[in-house]
């Protein structure tokens, strides 16, 4: 790795663990290799959202051009967000592509990425089929996520009818995140998720 | 096909001719809604490096205390190290930020930005001040008129 990159990578790790949001919990960051390529991010679902009471793991790449190049950042834990990939964990994030400065640091990134777990933009979304029903459902919106969150995110426990449905799935042999997904998709009506589920498997 | 062209205004090019590089540009911007009454367009990529000019232009300084550090390697600096300033008065090792300026014509601190030697972007750079004075304007007279 280019020596500006692993030297600098070396540097925000001092000011990320002295930071004021580690000590208060908010994020964390640790090291996965010694060659400060890869590395572990950890935020705090923010409070009075769906996302609060969870921990959300990211993986961060750092590429050899690094700072003139921003890191590779996705979540790990699965979480239903209109920015972030419910698949993939992709995030959907200016200051990720365009927007990218120099000044920016880990810490400062993971912050706007927590930031976005309180704001979300749905006009600009990185998962059509949250974001749809984000803009056409809140109510339902944040109950899905708040599952989510349980179910991943070591969230608190919330909605029973959720589980429920979940368990029907899976008594039917259905795959518990599948089940999840296709419940999420289809606004928690259990007809249409087992019509999909099953009519994509012939 | 020859009516097509002459209704739009068009002509083939006559021997020796060079195609006209700002009705490209015209086409370029309104092709982007640039003309529009509502634009609010954004630079739809990364915006191009800084000119060459400005980047040449740019005041070495001394720096005079230890108390700083460079804002893109983080390196702390030194009483006496050669630094370069931008005009926003941020400062930065040079070979730093004259990497950062061959990629981008910001300030990777504060988004000030540079000229760029590039026509496009100057041209979309310009007319974004012009709607927003347009806006301005606007809003001038509609509060002359109803307050
Ligand atoms: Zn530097
Ligand atoms: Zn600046």
């Amino acid at each position: 790795m280019a020596n500006i990159a692993a030297k600098r990578i070396k540097r925000e790790f001092k000011e990320v663990m002295k930071s004021e949001e580690v000590a208060g919990g908010a994020i964390k960051l640790e090291l996965l290799d010694n060659s400060w390529t890869e590395l572990q991010g950890e935020i705090a679902g923010p409070p009075d959202t769906p996302y609060e009471g969870g921990t959300f793991l990211l993986e961060i790449k750092v590429p050899e051009t690094y700072p003139f190049n921003p890191p590779k950042i996705r979540f790990m834990t699965k979480i239903w967000h209109p920015n972030v990939s419910s698949v993939t964990g992709a995030i959907c994030l200016d200051i990720l592509k365009d927007q990218w400065a120099a000044a920016l640091t880990l810490r400062t990134v993971l912050l706007s990425i927590q930031a976005l777990l309180s704001a979300a933009e749905p006009n600009d979304p990185q998962d059509a089929v949250v974001a749809k029903q984000y803009k056409e459902n809140p109510t339902l919106f944040a109950l899905t996520a708040r599952h989510w969150t349980h179910a991943y995110a070591g969230g608190p426990a919330a909605i029973r009818d959720f589980d429920a449905k979940v368990q029907r799935l899976l008594d039917m042999g259905v795959d518990e995140h599948q089940a999840r997904v296709a419940l999420s998709t289809y606004d928690w009506e259990l007809e249409r998720a087992t019509e999909q589920l099953f009519n994509r498997e012939e | 096909m020859a009516g097509y062209f002459e209704e739009m205004g068009w002509r083939e090019l006559q021997e020796g001719e060079q195609p006209n590089h700002l009705l490209h540009m015209a086409r370029f911007l309104i092709d982007f809604g640039m003309y529009e009454d509502n634009f609010s367009g954004e630079w739809p990529r990364l915006p191009p490096p800084a000119s060459k000019e400005a980047v040449q232009n740019l005041p070495e300084v001394t720096i005079d205390s230890e108390s700083k550090n460079c804002p893109i390697c983080l390196k702390s600096f030194h009483s006496g190290d050669k630094a370069k300033e931008m005009p926003c008065h941020h400062q930065f090792h040079p070979t730093c930020i004259l990497t950062w300026l061959e990629r981008t014509n910001s300030c990777p601190f504060c988004r000030h930005e540079l000229p760029t030697d590039h026509e496009g972007y100057e041209a979309f750079k310009k007319e974004k001040k012009r709607a927003e004075q347009r806006k301005e304007d606007l809003d001038t007279l509609h509060n002359s008129m109803f307050s």
